[in-house]
C-alpha cells in the first residue's frame, strides 16, 4: 500500500511537484557537469599548461665559454633524474654572421622538440621535425624582415672560418627574443662554432606539482654543482594556484547551486504542506501516526530527488560534453561514478528542502475536519 | 442485558472563555443507535470529537470499550482512532487523489495491513462495486458518503461516529445512507450520530439533546415514534 500511496501522491500532485523536479534536474545537471569536469579538469589543465612550454631551465655558471656545459654528461644526469613525462631540449647560442657580415644570433637546439618546448611559436612555412636535418633553419620574423627572408630562401652563416648554408624552412613569430634569432639543429651549430659537445642550457618541460618541480630542480643542483637549475616559477606556481582556485570555484558554485535547489524545493514543499493539511488531518483522524504520514511524504520527496538526480545527470552529461569542447577545446567524457553522487546529493537536497513538512506534525485533525 | 460501551461522566471542554461542554454525563450500550441533537454551538461535534479521540476534554471522563480516552497521550489517541472508532463526516473527507478502494484501504493501512479483497467487499456492500477505481471527483455526493461509510467500517470499529452524515446529501442519497446506517444497526453496530433532522433522529434508540454544552434530556424513542 505504501508504494501505491506514494504513486498516487506523485500523480495527484504532479503539477506542483514538476516545479520542484525542474529545479532538481537543473541543479543536478550543473552539479554533475561540474563533477565530471572537476575530475577531468586537472588532466586537461595540465595538458593546457604543458602547452605553455618549459618550466625548468638548467644553465651553467659564469659567463662566455665558461658557462657552457658538456652536453653528454649533463644530459646523462638529466635523463637519470627527470620525472616520467619530462621533455628536455638543449640550447647553444652563438653569434654568427651573414654573407653580408651582419651579426645574427644563431641558436642550436633539437628542433623536433620545439612543439613541446616552445609551443607558442607560430611558424609560417614548415617546421623542422627531424633532429638530423642539417640543411634547414627557422628564422625569427625580425631576422626575416631584416634580411628579406621567406620560406625557401637561402641563408649563409659564418662563424670564424666556417660556413653553413641553410634553406629557410619557416618564419617564427614568438613575440619574444626568438623573433631576433635563427634556429638550426644543435649538431649544426656545434659543428659551425666548433663547440662540439657543448651546450648553454637545457630547457625542460616537467610534469607534476610545483613542489615536485622544485624537488627535481634541487636534485639537479646537487648532481650538477657547476650548473644552475631554476624552476620558472611563474608557470609552475600559477599551475598549482590556478588549479586550487578552479577547485575552490567549483566547490563554491556547487554549494550555491545545492542551496538554490534546496530553496526551490523548500518553497514548493511549503506550498504543498499547506495544501496537504486537510489530507494530513484526515489521515490522522483515520489513525495515521504523524511519523508514518511524514515518512510517506518524505519518500515522495526522495523519489523526486532520485528521479531529478538521474535526469540531472543525463542533462549534465550533455552539458559536460558541450562545456568540454567550448571551454577546454577537448572531449570531457561524463563519468558514471558521478551518477550515484548526483543522485545522493539531489535526494539530500530534496529532503532538506522538505523541511516545511514538519509543520504537518502540528495539524489538529479536529480543526481541519471542521473545515478551518 | 447489553454491555455498556460508552460511559461519559462530567465531561467538560473549555475553549478560552467558552464552555463547549459542561459536565455532560450519559451511557451508551453496545449495539445502540444514539442520535445527538441540539442547536448549533450546543457541543455535539465537540462531544463526538472527544469520543473519537480527535480532541481531549478539559475535565471529566469518556470511557469507550473500557478505556478512558482522556488519559491517552498523542500516540495512544492515534492507536485508539485506528482501532476503536470509525468516522463518517458531513463533508465526506475523502483523499481526492486516491480511488474509492484506495480511500478504504488507507484506513486499513493505518490500522494494520491492507486487504484489497476486503476493501472491495466493503464497497460492494454499500453498492459501489462498480466504482472501485473512481476518484472522489468522479463520484456523486451520495457515493462519496458511501465510500466514507465503507471506510469507517473496514477495521471493524467498536463505535461508529457520524457527524451529520446526510447533511450534504439530496433526498435520494440521504435515504440510501440512512438505510445503510439502519442495516449496520440491525447487524449490531453501535452508532452515535449527530443530526439536525428530527426524522432521522427518530430512527435511533435514544436521543440525547444538548444545549449550550449541557445535557438537556435523554429521550428513549419507541417504535411508534
Amino acid at each position: 500500500m505504501f508504494g501505491r500511496l506514494l504513486w498516487q501522491l506523485l500523480r495527484g500532485n504532479r503539477g506542483r511537484l514538476a516545479v520542484a523536479l525542474v529545479a532538481i534536474v537543473g541543479g543536478g545537471a550543473v552539479i554533475s557537469a561540474m563533477f565530471n569536469m572537476e575530475i577531468d579538469v586537472r588532466k586537461k589543465l595540465t595538458q593546457e599548461f604543458r602547452s605553455l612550454g618549459a618550466n625548468v631551465v638548467l644553465s651553467g655558471h659564469g659567463a662566455g665559454d665558461q658557462a657552457l656545459m658538456r652536453e653528454s654528461a649533463t644530459e646523462g644526469v638529466v635523463e637519470r633524474l627527470q620525472p616520467q613525462g619530462t621533455i628536455a631540449s638543449p640550447f647553444l647560442y652563438v653569434v654568427a654572421r651573414t654573407a653580408a657580415n651582419q651579426p645574427v644570433v644563431l641558436a642550436g637546439t633539437w628542433l623536433d622538440r620545439a612543439p613541446a618546448i616552445t609551443p607558442w611559436w607560430q611558424i609560417q612555412g614548415e617546421a623542422i621535425l627531424a633532429r638530423d636535418d642539417i640543411s634547414h633553419c627557422l628564422v625569427g620574423k625580425n631576422v626575416a624582415r631584416q634580411f628579406a627572408l621567406t620560406p625557401g630562401s637561402d641563408l649563409e652563416l659564418r662563424y670564424a672560418d666556417k660556413v653553413s648554408h641553410f634553406s629557410v624552412s619557416g618564419i617564427i613569430t614568438a613575440g619574444d627574443d626568438e623573433d631576433d634569432q635563427v634556429f638550426a639543429n644543435l649538431a649544426v651549430v656545434q659543428n659551425l662554432s666548433g663547440l662540439t659537445d657543448r651546450i648553454a642550457m637545457i630547457q625542460l618541460r616537467v610534469t607534476g606539482s610545483p613542489q615536485a618541480i622544485q624537488s627535481f630542480a634541487s636534485q639537479l643542483k646537487i648532481a650538477l654543482p657547476d650548473a644552475e637549475a631554476r624552476p620558472i616559477r611563474q608557470i609552475s606556481e600559477t599551475e598549482g594556484s590556478l588549479l586550487a582556485r578552479i577547485q575552490l570555484l567549483m566547490i563554491t558554485m556547487a554549494l550555491l547551486i545545492l542551496m538554490l535547489t534546496g530553496l526551490c524545493v523548500f518553497a514548493t514543499m511549503a506550498a504543498l504542506a499547506m495544501e496537504r493539511r486537510a489530507d494530513v488531518g484526515l489521515m490522522k483522524a483515520l489513525g495515521g501516526s504523524i511519523g508514518r504520514i511524514v515518512r510517506l511524504f518524505l519518500a515522495e520527496v526522495a523519489v523526486l530527488g532520485a528521479v531529478g538526480g538521474v535526469l540531472g545527470y543525463t542533462c549534465g552529461a550533455a552539458l559536460t560534453l558541450w562545456a568540454g569542447k567550448r571551454v577546454f577545446g577537448v572531449m570531457i567524457s561524463p563519468r558514471l561514478e558521478v551518477l550515484p553522487l548526483t543522485i545522493a546529493l539531489m535526494v539530500g537536497v530534496a529532503l532538506a528542502g522538505a523541511l516545511p513538512l514538519r509543520l504537518l506534525g502540528k495539524v489538529k485533525p479536529a480543526v481541519i475536519l471542521r473545515g478551518e | 442485558m447489553m454491555a455498556r460501551l460508552v460511559q461519559v461522566e462530567g465531561l467538560t471542554k473549555v475553549y478560552g472563555k467558552v464552555r463547549a461542554l459542561d459536565g455532560v454525563t450519559f451511557d451508551v450500550e453496545a449495539g445502540e443507535w444514539i442520535a445527538m441533537m441540539g442547536p448549533s454551538g450546543s457541543g455535539k461535534t465537540t462531544l463526538i470529537n472527544i469520543l473519537g479521540g480527535l480532541d481531549t476534554p478539559t475535565s471529566g471522563c469518556a470511557v469507550v470499550d473500557g478505556v478512558d480516552v482522556a488519559r491517552f497521550d498523542e500516540a495512544g489517541l492515534t492507536r485508539y482512532r485506528a482501532e476503536k472508532v470509525g468516522f463518517v463526516f458531513q463533508q465526506f473527507h475523502l483523499v481526492p487523489y486516491l480511488t474509492a478502494i484506495e480511500n478504504v484501504m488507507l484506513a486499513q493501512y493505518f490500522h494494520s495491513t491492507t486487504d484489497e479483497n476486503e476493501a472491495r467487499k466493503a464497497l460492494e456492500r454499500v453498492g459501489l462495486g462498480d466504482r472501485l477505481t473512481h476518484v472522489p471527483a468522479q463520484l456523486s455526493g451520495g457515493e462519496q458518503q458511501r465510500v466514507a461509510v465503507a471506510r469507517s467500517l473496514i477495521n471493524h470499529p467498536k463505535l461508529l461516529l457520524a457527524d451529520e452524515p446526510t447533511g450534504n446529501l439530496d433526498e435520494t442519497n440521504e435515504q440510501i445512507v440512512i438505510d445503510l446506517l439502519r442495516e449496520l444497526h440491525v447487524e449490531g453496530h453501535t452508532i452515535l450520530m449527530v443530526t439536525h433532522d428530527p426524522s432521522i433522529g427518530r430512527l435511533a434508540n435514544r436521543r440525547i439533546d444538548l444545549a449550550h454544552g449541557r445535557l438537556q434530556q435523554i429521550v428513549t424513542i419507541s417504535a411508534k415514534d
